[in-house]
């Protein structure tokens, strides 16, 4: 992989575009571009590798066969969110299909971790009114808003991703926005 | 929020799999989403602190490549919304329609240098209140749609796409038969009622029988009744006449009205035939 030279190369959407019409030199440029990132964001959601190679299997085997039903740009998101959004919905397919077949399908969540630390290496990201919120936010409703904001996935996906009824995907939901808007306010 | 690209620190971070503060975490995320280079960054990150990462897009690949080799794309739709309001395979039935009164104008013009007896009928006034007909065959007709397991079976499926398709098909045909009037001669006023009355009546009957065998039927009867006598004697139909028109302006209210009584019957799926 590597070898991006920089300058006039197409970019993801214009490669997808060309995905669209058979190119396979472009689905593979495509590949390489959007598929460490794609491993990461998905490893940091479930730990199973196996999970995580299944799940990138299916969604790009899903980009070349249905790119031609990407919206473009002009169709309200970039080429990356379009990968996630099918990558997100198989991810939860996999929580199902698990949940089904055993009892406990929990993906990894994040464990709080002193942050002292984490301060130096990682710097000021947030202003700080915002990062002390979403610090502040319980793990369990930093989990919830993390799958409905960030991931875009609705109610009863995040429920399958969790593993928590929707009902109490719900209730938290509420809760983590009363929280913020309390804390932004 | 975030002031410009995520640190290369905080981007080694993310690449592995030690945990980050929350809102680290989601601000590199929502950047990420959007910023290509970054992306770029974060890959070459993996290539440094995440050699896994590699594996696993190699992995991946190994899988992915070929499928991607044994099978093309599927095909663009070029123009999605449009086979949202006709059956795609319509198409040619569609055309072949449109060209029915244009044949028909050819014949008139054809006639209009013999010298036969001036009297005789236009063959388009003749055929033109069948013409939407054979189009509105193909609005809610099994034989002429490929998908029509996928389509009857739809949420949509039943009368609003029945009407849809129907409106697309006049919206097709009614246009080149009014041209074809005007070059030949015929006041669209004579046909349009006839033309809405047959329609209207097709689709009603179609409603207990299927839309496709209502269309064969009225053209069929309509062919029997009035174009065949007139050109056999030469005699321009009576219910054509320029008197007919209250008649049939009644008969349209009547076949409106059954097909609005009829309308739930479009749930059945005999109606898709």
């Amino acid at each position: 992989m590597g070898g991006r030279s920089g300058g006039t190369e197409p970019d993801d959407e214009a490669l997808l575009r060309r995905v669209a019409r058979g190119d396979q030199g472009a689905f593979e440029e495509f590949y390489r571009r959007t598929a460490p990132w794609l491993v990461i964001r998905l490893r940091r959601r479930c730990a199973d590798p196996d999970v995580v190679a299944e799940v990138m299997q299916d969604a790009y085997v899903a980009v070349w066969r249905s790119a031609a039903s990407y919206g473009g740009s002009a169709g309200g998101g970039s080429a990356a969110g379009w990968l996630w959004t099918i990558a997100a919905r198989r991810l939860v397919d996999r929580f199902r299909a698990r949940a089904r077949q055993e009892a406990s399908p929990r993906p990894v969540t994040v464990e709080p971790t002193s942050p002292a630390a984490e301060d130096v290496v990682v710097g000021r990201v947030l202003d700080d009114p915002v990062a002390g919120a979403v610090r502040e936010l319980a793990p369990e409703l930093r989990e919830v808003v993390q799958a409905m904001v960030l991931d875009g996935l609705s109610v009863r996906q995040t429920s399958v991703l969790l593993g928590v009824p929707e009902g109490t995907v719900k209730t938290r939901a509420r809760r983590a926005r009363l929280l913020l808007r309390e804390v932004l306010s | 929020m975030t002031a410009g690209h995520p640190s290369q620190a905080l981007l080694d971070r993310y690449a592995t799999e030690v945990d980050l503060p929350p809102d680290a975490l989601w601000a590199v995320e929502v950047h990420l989403d959007g910023c290509a280079a970054c992306r770029a960054r974060l890959a070459d990150a993996a290539v440094d602190h995440a050699p896994s990462v590699g594996e696993l897009v190699d992995q991946v690949w190994a899988e992915v490549a070929p499928v991607v080799r044994a099978e093309p794309p599927v095909r663009r739709r070029r123009w999605p919304v449009l086979s949202r309001w006709a059956a795609p395979a319509s198409l040619p039935w569609l055309l072949t329609s449109v060209l029915v009164p244009f044949v028909a104008m050819a014949m008139d013009l054809i006639a209009a240098t013999l010298p036969v007896d001036p009297g005789r009928p236009s063959v388009l006034l003749l055929v033109a209140p069948v013409v939407p007909v054979l189009g509105v065959a193909t609005s809610w007709s099994r034989r002429l749609d490929p998908a029509h397991e996928l389509v009857g079976s739809a949420p949509r499926a039943g009368l609003g796409m029945v009407l849809r398709r129907t409106l697309v098909v006049l919206l097709v045909v009614l246009p080149p038969l009014a041209v074809a009037g005007v070059v030949v001669g015929t006041a669209p006023a004579l046909w349009l009622l006839p033309s809405l009355v047959v329609v209207t009546g097709t689709l009603t009957l179609g409603a207990y029988v299927g839309v496709g065998p209502a269309a064969v039927l009225a053209t069929v009867g309509w062919v029997a009744a009035v174009v065949a006598p007139s050109l056999v004697w030469d005699g321009f139909p009576a219910v054509l006449g320029p008197d007919t028109t209250p008649v049939w302006a009644v008969c349209a209210v009547l076949a409106t009205i059954a097909f609005v009584l009829s309308r739930h019957a479009f749930r059945h799926p005999v109606s898709y035939r």
